[in-house]
């Protein structure tokens, strides 16, 4: 028998072999989830009030109880919990944030509380594959909606990766923070606190992160994404210096991580209203007015001292927290709606916001 | 809603022609394959698929004569219980509403045939249990109502979760232990099925999780599982409007770091669990044969059952001695409905976002239109339509009259027995003989019949519909809970059928019934369980419950046992039955257990029924 006959023997054989494989007519990924989802957390923290969900997903990077996750506002807080598929629950903190790629690394656990042999991804190995190209198949698993508590299973879903591509979206008004390449996916998979869950492979590869509820800059829908685990991008230092940072770095480097560049805690440019608030020595100051600057925004609308601001454009705002997290999200020019209290009376005031000053207002922490 | 028109459609197959084009060639084999294996389980469920036209919903066939399940807000937003369907044959058939159950959102609905005995083509009910996230489903329906041939709208995706527990969203509706899916449902799927890849149908689609994207799929969907739906099922089929289940009492989870879920009670009512010995502070440990970890987890449990079943639980308290005690009982689910029903004046809960027809004015029911299904509807409290009641009631009372019909024994009935008493005497009892007798007409005033009883040399009488009886006397003899009014009350059943209970006598569906065990001492409910037909009945004052055998055999429609409430705040007087042997005109039970609260009252054998006609 020659080559080319040996070959051709070989070719039918393999053919045959495709011909008799039974087709199991639709193959499930129960089995897939099985194996993810013990490699996952729920999240809970701050937020809760309108808008904000309090809720969010996270992955286990390490069997000590490191976990990967998106950063938001429901890490700004001392009580942050982790719910584990096995129904048990721990406290957690903050161990690292990276503001480039809007990561951040937990820990569960204290001083008292260990973790060990905990199920996770090894994000080692996971960023040494290169990118997937579109038209893979792809898995999500996360914790929209808060649909799972204890220890019900994360929500999976099913797409294709539609495009590897760099992200251009912002939130509400904000621009989003990261900027690199992102999976966009062709599944509804950026629900509220999705974000930090993860994209894999239909075997369960991690493939990324799941982003956070965004929309395109340009079209104003919403984007479908995930910033992919091997991300690296090039950041400016302050003292203009070029320099690289990427998941797997402050995955390594854990307590040590320094991030290069500040945190840019995901405000928008600033707003100016001339508002001077009563000073926020407790956890919960309701923002009552203590002065007002001349010819402000504020003055203009007639705001006085001992005013009580309830609602911006509908949003209560029961402390200083929330007044300043609300109204980082509008943009100068803009008017905005406050409802306050004066003389145990509800009165509405309409203010047109300005840019905000070059020295800071009192009131501005 | 982003209107989708017929130019937008031109452009989609614009798009998609060279796709499909190539797609014919060089295709892997085993994709092909599965491709058609996908098209024929389409093409084997989708006549099934229901359009609901009044109500502007989907639903599907599950029997061959018609009956056929959907939301019970698409049926809420017809406005009347007759409707129109189409199916997709390209037909508009008659249909008419059976049963609901508001707080699961489902409703039973019957097709009526084009012509007496055409059959429907219907879907066969899998096993949502097997199911797993991670599993491809196929959602059929009527969304945006795009079909105006009625053929089906199909989607195509994966489970996402089970046993998903959903908050009533400002109303009663509850999505407990539900399947959650990313195959896209939108508004119009309301009451469509859920088929896994076997075409089997394992769910209704009926919510999702929109919020801010409008009313449309957010990737998230939800349906209600089949096997929630197999509990209400034959309760929809006699016509019900069913209640969901609660235990009366709250709930908390009480754990510690790093630790699992502890259930503890807070807070009871007045409950069938308080005379059970549950108390505050008590651990929930199971509940229906599954251990408990979470408030969802429960809830999703008792979301599960109709109000009414009986089903064991076991809890666990630290005692005086600080050990722990482990307890194992049946317990009897009360409803949600009633203590919830909307105060006078306020106006009725709006309905949470889900994917159905739009809000409607809530004015009263449309007039009944001119339709043949007119016919099979008879409006009642408390029922969808008790039309479908009376046929179960029919058809079961003929089965029970197969073993033994003794309508003309309108006369006085002996039943002499011996046995073991318990009551008032340990727990090892006595013997004693035991007497009884239903006088037809021995009361008094010589038209009301008088039950006398013998028990261990102690007399006892009552006359069942005197007014002028002490409670204590309606509960005689003592511990029993009302033996002689229960005795009363089964010969009425024997004697005189539905005609024996003055104030109400309807079908109940199916519940679980529990024959006593020979060893007292192993509880085992899980295999003592039978599942037993259901009539309710009210006469003298006194609430009934009748259990009859559904087994495929010929004890078919055999009294299996019974309970008597003389208050339905009080445990009830059980009877269970056994035994049964031909005596004349049928077969009678031969062996009775007593029971009463959590003690067996008395265990008789009989030895002789004697019966009289009148004279």
């Amino acid at each position: 028998m020659n080559t080319r006959q040996s070959l051709a023997l070989a070719a039918l054989c393999l053919l045959t072999a495709v011909a008799l494989t039974p087709t199991k007519a639709e193959e499930s990924f129960a089995h897939t989830c099985d194996h993810v989802n013990p490699k996952l957390v729920k999240l809970f923290g701050a937020g809760g009030f309108r808008g904000l969900q309090s809720y969010g997903t996270g992955i286990l990077v390490s069997p000590d109880g490191y976990i990967l996750t998106v950063n938001s506002h429901i890490l700004n807080t001392q009580d942050l919990r982790v719910h584990m598929a096995d129904g048990t629950h721990y406290p957690a903190k903050v161990v690292a944030i990276e503001p480039e790629l809007d990561v951040a690394l937990l820990k569960i656990g204290d001083n008292k509380l260990k973790v060990e042999d905990l199920p996770y991804f090894d994000v080692v190995e996971a960023a040494k594959r290169p990118p997937v190209e579109p038209g893979t198949g792809v898995l999500a698993f996360s914790n929209q909606f808060q649909i799972a508590t204890r220890d019900e299973p994360m929500s999976v879903q099913h797409g294709v990766i539609a495009a590897y591509s760099k992200l251009y979206g912002r939130i509400g008004i904000f621009e989003a923070t990261y900027k690199g390449d992102v999976y966009v996916v062709d599944a509804i998979t950026n629900n509220p606190g999705a974000a930090g869950g993860a994209l894999t492979t239909r075997k369960g590869e991690l493939l990324g992160l799941i982003g956070k509820e965004l929309r395109n800059e340009l079209t104003n829908t919403w984007i479908n994404y995930a910033i992919p685990i091997n991300a690296r991008i090039t950041v400016t230092q302050a003292d203009g210096k070029e320099a690289t940072v990427s998941i797997l770095d402050i995955v390594e480097k854990k307590e040590q991580y320094k991030p290069l560049t500040p945190n840019k805690k995901n405000e928008g440019p600033g707003v100016y209203t001339g508002i001077i608030l009563v000073a926020d020595p407790v956890e919960r100051t309701p923002p009552y007015i203590e002065d007002v600057v001349p010819g402000s925004p504020a003055d203009k609308a007639k705001l006085r001292p001992d005013d009580l601001i309830v609602y911006i454009d509908g949003v209560l705002v029961g402390d200083i927290h929330t007044f300043h997290e609300v109204l980082s999200r509008y943009h100068p020019n803009q008017t905005v709606k406050l409802e306050i209290q004066r003389d145990r009376k509800l009165q509405t005031v309409t203010l047109t916001l300005e840019k905000p000053k070059p020295k800071k207002p009192a009131a501005k922490k | 809603m982003i209107p989708l028109s017929p130019k937008h459609l031109c452009w989609l197959f614009v798009v998609l022609l060279p796709v499909l084009s190539a797609h014919g060639e060089d295709l892997d084999p085993r994709i092909r394959k599965m491709e058609e294996e996908r098209i024929r389980v389409i093409q084997a469920v989708q006549p099934s698929v229901v359009a609901v036209l009044t109500g502007g919903g989907s639903g599907v066939l599950i029997s061959e004569d018609g009956y056929a399940l959907t939301n019970f807000h698409v049926t809420e937003a017809a406005r009347g219980p007759v409707m129109k369907c189409g199916l997709p044959d390209g037909n508009v058939y008659d249909a008419v509403l059976v049963g609901l159950d508001k707080v699961g959102d489902v409703a039973l609905i019957k097709l009526l045939p084009k012509k007496p005995g055409d059959t429907f083509p219907f879907a066969k009910l899998g096993d949502s249990d097997k199911l797993q996230a991670g599993d491809w489903s196929l959602a059929m329906g009527n969304p945006f109502l795009l079909a105006n041939d009625f053929t089906p709208t199909v989607t195509y995706g994966l489970v996402s979760g089970v046993h998903r527990y959903q908050y009533p969203e400002g109303t009663l509706l509850e999505y407990t232990d539900c399947i959650q899916i990313d195959t896209s449902i939108n508004p119009g799927n309301s009451g469509g099925p859920l088929f896994n890849m076997q075409g089997e149908l394992i769910g209704i689609n009926g919510r999702g999780s929109f919020e801010k994207r409008g009313r449309v799929n957010s990737g998230v969907g939800y349906a209600i599982s089949i096997n929630q739906i197999k509990n209400f099922l034959p309760q929809l089929k006699a016509g019900l409007d069913t209640d969901h289940a609660s235990l009366g009492f709250r709930l908390e989870t009480d754990d510690e770091e790093g630790g699992l879920a502890k259930l503890i009670v807070k807070q009871i009512i007045s409950s069938d669990a308080m005379r059970r010995g549950v108390d505050v502070d008590d651990q929930l440990v199971s509940f229906a044969g599954h251990r408990l970890r979470s408030v969802n987890q429960f809830k999703n449990l008792l979301g599960l059952y109709p109000k009414g079943w009986r089903l064991p639980i076991v809890y666990r308290r630290v005692n005086d001695k600080k050990q722990i005690e482990t307890h194992e009982t049946l317990v009897r689910l009360m409803g949600v409905q009633r203590q919830e029903l909307p105060q006078p004046g306020q106006p009725p809960p709006g309905p949470g976002p889900r994917p159905g027809p739009g809000p409607r004015p809530r004015s009263g029911e449309a007039p009944l239109p001119d339709s043949p299904a007119r016919k099979l509807y008879k409006p009642k409290d408390g029922f969808a339509n008790y039309y479908f009641n009376e046929l179960e009631q029919e058809r079961l009372l003929k089965a029970f009259h197969k073993h033994g019909d003794f309508g003309k024994a309108t006369g006085d009935w002996i039943l002499r027995t011996t046995g073991t008493l318990y009551a008032g005497v340990g727990s090892r009892g006595k013997r004693v003989v035991a007497d009884f007798t239903i006088r037809s007409k021995g009361a008094r005033d010589r038209q009301n019949p008088l039950v006398q009883g013998i028990v261990d040399g102690l007399d006892y009488s009552l006359e069942p519909l005197s007014d002028e009886e002490k409670p204590a006397t309606r509960r005689d003899p003592p511990d029993s809970g009302g033996l002689l009014m229960a005795l009363y009350q089964y010969r009425q059943l024997l004697v005189y059928g539905a005609k024996g209970f003055v104030t109400s006598f309807s079908h109940g569906g199916v519940e679980p019934f529990y024959p006593p065990s020979e060893d007292q001492t192993k509880p085992d409910y899980a295999k003592r369980r039978v599942d037993a037909e259901v009539l309710r009945t009210r006469h003298a004052g006194v609430d009934g419950k009748w259990y009859f055998s559904k087994n495929n055999d010929e004890t078919a429609g055999q009294l299996l046992g019974f309970e008597i409430w003389l208050d339905p705040d009080e445990d009830p007087c059980e009877v269970y039955l056994a035994d049964y042997k031909d005596v004349g005109g049928g077969r009678l039970p031969h062996r009775l257990e007593i029971r009463f609260g959590d003690k067996v009252y008395a265990n008789l054998v009989v030895n002789a029924w004697k019966k009289e006609e009148s004279k």
